[in-house]
């Protein structure tokens, strides 16, 4: 295992930057997932740090040792590609145990260490087939024994579930958390998917234009998100955003909304030091008011209803705005009808325009 | 009683002519396929079925074309025994394998590394310009080919020998060449040991270069992917090439190879040429199989024994591209996915 550190990394493709400035650390043992919009940097950063590509700037370091002009096999890493990368002419077996044939390790050792990673991934009675023989789940599974085999320093996984279909992808992950608990390996995952990032990694770094948005747990992107785009993109479905004009007076702080409609939170030293804001509202935190609230409601008009079964989404117009409102209390609202929301103030994300 | 006898009569009728109808919307049905590919139905056993089966037919004669088809006589199996007895036969079988195997192994041991090279060294325009280039060759008349060849291979004034000449007073290398000067006029294409390979250099220069191109078609087509996990298990670049590479474009070097087998096998032009079509040069070492088969049949105006040599050559073919499906058909065909 080892710690993998990035110090004012950067990489440009010509004239076109892509990666600016990147600092992260990643302590040893630790899973840390790389979230952001296609066209982020987060598979350009994940392929320096396999070495892969060279940066344009920085120091890339793993367990302190400068490693930018060390090869692949130098870093000691293993990766799993999002398209498996598995090579066809060989079988399971030949593939898994490919890397060590390489590195001239003794046919015995080879077939020792191969037939072990394949009794964990469960992988023991196919390893004779060739990957065109294999299912999609099958396939991921043998691209993970191919880098769990060589026991490297750290695991980078490049999407590694977005060809698998959305059950398999489910039982793919919690295969992966557990096999993460099981070996304590550094992991860097790259993905799109927000809700596997928050499931399997134990901090998130958000990227966005080939900049570090954000680092932290799930729950402290989710609880306190550093700016809008990070508020956006973690939480399903998508946190709501208005613009209002923030006025602080008492104890208090008082959102006003453009159609006068008023929000109030509680003073922090996380408000904006700026009149002109955006608040943030998280779907899932607003509740259908009762009748006869007052305090922190938004009055508007039920454009939509989606039923999910467990709970309801509500599309709810608001001075020409479309808030979604997740309802799990099933309340009886009809479409095109006055509908009332609120939220408790504490709830209330404000970031500066 | 009379109304209800013709109403039955009627409605039988009318059932009768419906059946009909259906018929002849069938037989129109079945027939609109056979009329769309009649074109080629007819082109085929105007120019391919027939003269197949006459050229069967004609291994059975003795027919000498100028006297007309009343001409022919039927000789059964002799024209195969004379082919199979005749020492030309023979020695044109030797040299069609010889020279396949000359100009077939280069043509790909060359052509495999380059493509691969110009796939992963080069990008873009000037990997297309290099491949268009090599490809030059293929598609230039090999009759304009050879006769050019016929010239630089002149033993007097070629520029092959009087490179050679100027290579031996080179300081240095001369050394390498100093026996030049005592071999001159080296006679290309006049001596019987350098005949052939003076025509394998020309089958290797014209088609290696057609190989080229389908071997960066196959390298083309080997994922990005698998040469970045080559990279991340260890490899270097001899063994992606060797490990990744090479095994993934198995299908392409099956097919190559075939058409390589057959066109080596059929091997006509580039001898005609460079032996100035005299009987197969120097003690016949540059006839080959089709070589002879035209002087059979249209020389010495023998048609019957020429069809029959020619079936003889396409059952060495078939045999030949037999073998070579045999040993490496399974894996070359085999599909990635």
């Amino acid at each position: 295992m080892a710690s993998v550190e990035l110090k004012d990394l950067t990489k440009s493709f010509g004239d076109l930057t892509v990666l600016h400035n990147l600092n992260l650390t990643v302590e040893e043992g630790e899973f840390v997932a790389l979230v952001g919009p296609s066209g982020c940097g987060k598979s350009t950063l994940l392929r320096i740090i396999a070495g892969l590509e060279e940066p344009t700037s920085g120091d890339l370091t793993m367990d302190g040792q400068w490693v930018n002009d060390l090869s692949p096999r130098e870093r000691n890493i293993a990766m799993v590609f999002q398209s498996y990368a598995l090579y066809p002419h060989m079988t399971v077996a030949d593939n898994m145990g490919f890397n060590l044939r390489i590195s001239g390790m003794g046919k015995a050792e080879i077939k020792q260490r191969v037939e072990e990673t394949a009794e964990i991934l469960n992988l023991s009675e196919l390893m004779s087939r060739k990957p065109s023989q294999l299912s999609g789940g099958q396939r991921q599974r043998v691209a993970m024994g191919r880098a769990l085999v060589r026991n490297p320093d750290v695991f980078l996984f490049d999407e590694p579930l977005s060809n698998l279909d959305a059950k398999l992808r489910v039982q793919m992950r919690e295969e992966i958390k557990r096999l993460h608990k099981r070996v304590r390996t550094t992991s860097i995952y790259v993905t799109h998917d927000q809700i596997e990032a928050m499931t399997l990694a134990d901090r998130i770094v958000i990227l966005h234009g080939g900049h570090i948005q954000q680092v932290g747990t799930p729950t402290e992107l989710y609880r306190n998100p550093a700016n809008v785009f990070v508020a956006g993109f973690i939480g399903s479905p998508s946190m709501n955003f208005l613009d209002a004009t923030l006025s602080t007076g008492g104890d208090r702080a008082t959102l006003s909304l453009k159609d006068g409609q008023t929000l109030h939170c509680p003073l922090s030293d996380r408000l904006p030091a700026e009149t002109e804001v955006t608040v943030g509202l998280r779907p899932e935190h607003l509740l259908v008011a009762p009748s006869g609230a007052n305090d922190n409601v938004l009055h508007g008009t039920l454009e939509l209803l989606e039923p999910t079964g467990a709970q309801n989404h509500l599309r709810v117009s608001i001075n020409g705005s479309t808030l979604t409102a997740v309802d799990n209390t099933l309340a009886s609202v009809t479409v095109d009808q006055p509908v009332a929301l609120t939220i408790e103030p504490e709830k209330i994300h404000v970031f500066a325009r | 009683m009379t109304d209800v006898t013709s109403n039955s009569a009627a409605a039988a009728s009318l059932s009768a002519e419906r059946r009909a109808r259906r018929r002849k919307r069938a037989f129109r049905k079945a027939l609109m396929p056979w009329l769309f590919i009649s074109p080629y139905l007819v082109l085929f056993l105007v120019f391919t079925a027939f003269p197949l089966l006459f050229s069967v037919y004609l291994s059975f004669q003795e027919w000498n074309p100028v006297t007309g088809l009343s001409g022919m006589s039927f000789v059964g199996l002799a024209n195969y025994a004379q082919a199979i007895t005749d020492p030309w036969l023979w020695k044109s079988l030797y040299n069609t394998v010889w020279l396949a195997i000359a100009t077939g192994i280069p043509q790909h041991v060359i052509a495999i590394p380059i493509a691969y090279l110009l796939v992963t060294a080069f990008r873009g325009s000037f990997r297309h310009l290099y491949t268009a280039t090599m490809f030059i060759p293929f598609i230039t008349s090999t009759v304009a080919i050879s006769l050019i060849f016929y010239t630089i291979y002149s033993s007097n004034n070629g520029i092959l020998n009087q490179w050679l000449l100027g290579l031996s007073s080179v300081p240095v290398i001369g050394a390498l060449f100093a026996w030049v000067p005592d071999a001159m006029p080296i006679r290309w294409l006049g001596s019987s040991d350098l005949l052939k390979p003076a025509i394998a250099m020309v089958v290797i220069w014209k088609y290696t270069g057609f190989n080229i191109v389908i071997y960066s078609a196959g390298f083309l087509t080997v994922s990005k992917d698998l040469y970045d996990a080559a990279k991340v298990d260890g490899c270097n670049a001899w063994q992606q090439f060797w490990h990744v590479a090479l095994p993934m474009i198995r299908p392409f070097i099956f097919f190559a190879l075939t058409l390589t087998i057959i066109g080596n096998l059929q091997l006509f032009e580039e001898p005609f040429i460079l032996t100035a079509g005299d009987s197969g040069g120097v003690s016949q070492a540059g006839l080959t199989a089709s070589y002879y088969l035209y002087l059979v049949g249209w020389e010495w105006l023998e048609m019957g024994s020429a069809a029959a040599i020619s079936w003889i050559l396409f059952a060495f073919i078939a045999l030949a591209t037999s073998v070579h499906f045999y040993f490496n058909a399974r894996e070359g065909l085999e599909g990635h996915n």
